[in-house]
């Protein structure tokens, strides 16, 4: 299912990138429904990690105290450690708090009970081209929100789209 | 409920025979050929088409001979013009199609037909006038323009009018510009006939027919935050009989009823429209399926009638809580829906139409089939618009898909359709069984079949 999900994510994204070059400008009524797919998507993508997740857990179990104190390579602010069902929860959570997280701050939804894994790697589904019209602003956005996967080589979990430029594609419009 | 029940032979009975097609035989298409709106005016005798290419193409009813009620009247091209031209917007460096969206009839009131098109950002009243007389006998001209030598003129004669070849004239004589900064997807006329209202994304503008540097804005849905954007409208239109009635349409499945005489701002409904979702249907794709493409009124105003991708769904004005009647157009792409997003064609938006007496409902869909829905028989036809059953008075067999499973002589299994020919516009005579259909270039007009 998470397959599927990351699938229709690469997929979306992809038709967003390429709205942009449509001739006649940019509609809002399509790069909406596109946008509500990726967040869809995204949604269970993430419920289908953080599912993993807890069973992993209780199938390997860490030394509490030093799995704690694992410092997490990419972190800000916001508490790692949360239980599992704290976890489960957060997808309710309105998609505006996600859209405000800057850039690397890391999704508080995460477990911090990892080992540290290599760096992540930028995918290789999304267009090699930046759209020329960006402004300032959209590129910083652009350069820091990839998906970022890390092929299964590790049990880090990969970042979920935070801040995605599909709302910066809607006011672009 | 659901219609489908069994396959009947049309509306009312009717059976449906190939009248004439127009457009190039081709199936290399232009894509400035590509039809994108048909519409019949209000006495039926007109048809209207607009292209991508931004022209208006008007077909004419032949006056049929009386002396033959059997004669099949057929529509002959009466009126072409380019009604909108590509533009930019220098401001967004955006370019503006001039593909037509829709067109809109006014109710005729003197010898000229008028009528309303728009592309994404502009409004035009075009007037389409007959001249089938001249004046002649000029004194100061001769017949072809040139002027008469001034000696030669003896005596004083009157300009009399002659009769002359037909020719028809159509002139912009209103240009409804600036009053969207979203992509119009709707335009109707009022019941006043003095008024009509233009939608966007966004907003929905109301315009009086005879001002054009400014209109009122009705509906506005933008929020403060664009961020926050979780709908758009997608259709509107004026009820047939109460003019200070209107409705439209949202990406989200919902109608909104809203009545001028409340407020001057309708962005509080009188009534909404939502009927609960099937939770046991949920997918990713949910969201695209339910939003509607098309909403219109009964021609008596009891009724609406909406179009979202899979179904076609009757609302009663009184009920605001579930559609009087639902029926699948195509139940059969709904396991399909992943690859219908590949392709792009999820988004495609299909319109529907009532017959005169709004007893039987129509609606395109993939290859080239399109969908009867009679609703006082409870039955349903697709019957295919193709250049196959192009015989004259040819009359069309009902075709049916093969969801699953064994195929039987005469289906078309789903994964045989073609895609890229569907019919997404559709119009149906006011008073006669006449319907006019459009595949990617073509325009079909069939007729009932008279014994």
């Amino acid at each position: 299912m998470d397959v599927e999900a990351k699938r229709i994510m690469a997929l979306s994204i992809s038709k967003l990138y390429s709205l942009r070059t449509q001739r006649g400008g940019l509609s809002l009524h399509r790069s909406l429904l596109l946008s509500l797919t990726v967040r869809a998507a995204r949604d269970i993508y993430h419920t289908a990690q953080l599912l993993r997740d807890a069973e992993e857990e209780q199938v390997v179990p860490c030394a509490p105290d030093a799995a704690i104190e694992e410092p997490m390579e990419i972190s800000n602010d916001s508490p790692q450690t949360l239980t599992p069902k704290e976890v489960a929860m957060k997808p309710q959570e309105p998609k505006e708090t996600l859209e405000d997280d800057k850039e690397n701050r890391c999704a508080s939804e995460r477990h911090s009970r990892k080992r540290c894994c290599k760096t992540a790697v930028e995918p290789d589904f999304l267009p090699l081209k930046k759209a020329k019209m960006d402004t300032d602003e959209e590129k910083q956005h652009l350069h820091g929100e990839v998906l970022r996967t890390n092929n299964g080589n590790s049990c880090r979990q990969a970042e979920t789209l935070t801040a995605f430029p599909t709302n910066r594609a809607i006011v672009a419009c | 409920m659901c219609g489908g029940l069994r396959a009947g032979g049309g509306g009312n009975d009717v059976q449906w025979c190939f009248s004439q097609v127009k457009g190039a035989i081709d199936d290399d298409v232009a894509e400035a050929d590509i039809i994108s709106t048909v519409e019949f005016n209000h006495s039926g005798e007109l048809l209207a088409t607009g292209d991508k290419g931004g022209r208006v193409v008007i077909f004419q009813q032949e006056t049929e001979n009386k002396s033959q009620p059997q004669c099949r009247s057929e529509y002959n091209v009466y009126s072409t013009f380019q009604s909108h031209e590509p533009e930019f917007d220098y401001l967004k460096s955006l370019e503006i199609e001039e593909k037509i969206n829709k067109i809109r009839w006014l109710p005729q009131k003197n010898a000229a037909q008028f009528l309303l098109s728009t592309n994404d950002k502009t409004i035009k009243l075009w007037k389409i006038s007959e001249r089938d007389k001249r004046p002649e006998g000029y004194n100061l001209k001769e017949e072809d323009g040139r002027y008469r030598d001034a000696a030669t003129i003896t005596t004083l004669r009157v300009p009399v009018f002659r009769p002359m070849d037909l020719m028809v004239e159509a002139s912009p004589r209103r240009v409804f510009a600036n009053g969207h900064t979203y992509h119009i997807n709707s335009i109707s006329v009022n019941s006043d006939n003095e008024t009509y209202l233009s939608a966007d994304d966004l907003r929905i503008n109301l315009w009086h027919l005879e001002i054009t540097d400014r209109s009122f804005n009705v509906v506005d849905i933008k929020p403060a935050n664009m961020e926050e954007l979780t709908e758009v409208i997608t259709a509107a239109e004026f009820h047939p009989h109460q003019c200070n009635t209107f409705v439209y349409s949202s990406s989200k499945g919902t109608i909104r009823l809203c009545d001028m005489r409340a407020s001057a701002l309708c962005d509080k409904h009188s009534k909404l429209f939502e009927e609960p979702e099937d939770p046991s249907n949920r997918s990713f794709f949910s969201e695209i399926i339910s939003s509607i493409s098309d909403v219109k009124f009964s021609h008596n105003g009891r009724y609406m009638m909406t179009r979202d991708y899979l179904s076609v769904k009757i609302w009663d004005l009184n009920m605001e809580n579930r559609p009087v009647e639902t029926y699948q157009v195509h139940e059969y792409l709904r396991s399909k829906l992943c690859s219908l997003y590949e392709n792009d064609c999820i988004f495609d938006k299909f319109e529907c139409c009532w017959n005169g007496n709004d007893s039987v409902v129509m609606t395109g869909s993939y290859n080239n089939f399109f969908r009867m829905l009679d609703r006082s028989q409870r039955r349903d036809v697709t019957l295919e618009a193709s250049r196959e059953s192009c015989k004259p008075r040819q009359v069309l067999k009902p075709r049916r898909v093969c969801a699953g499973g064994k195929r039987k002589k005469d289906e078309i299994s789903v994964d045989s359709l073609d895609f890229n020919k569907k019919i997404l516009h559709t119009a149906w005579h006011p008073q006669e069984n006449i319907i006019a259909v459009a595949t990617t270039n073509n325009l079909y007009i069939f007729q009932e079949k008279v014994n």
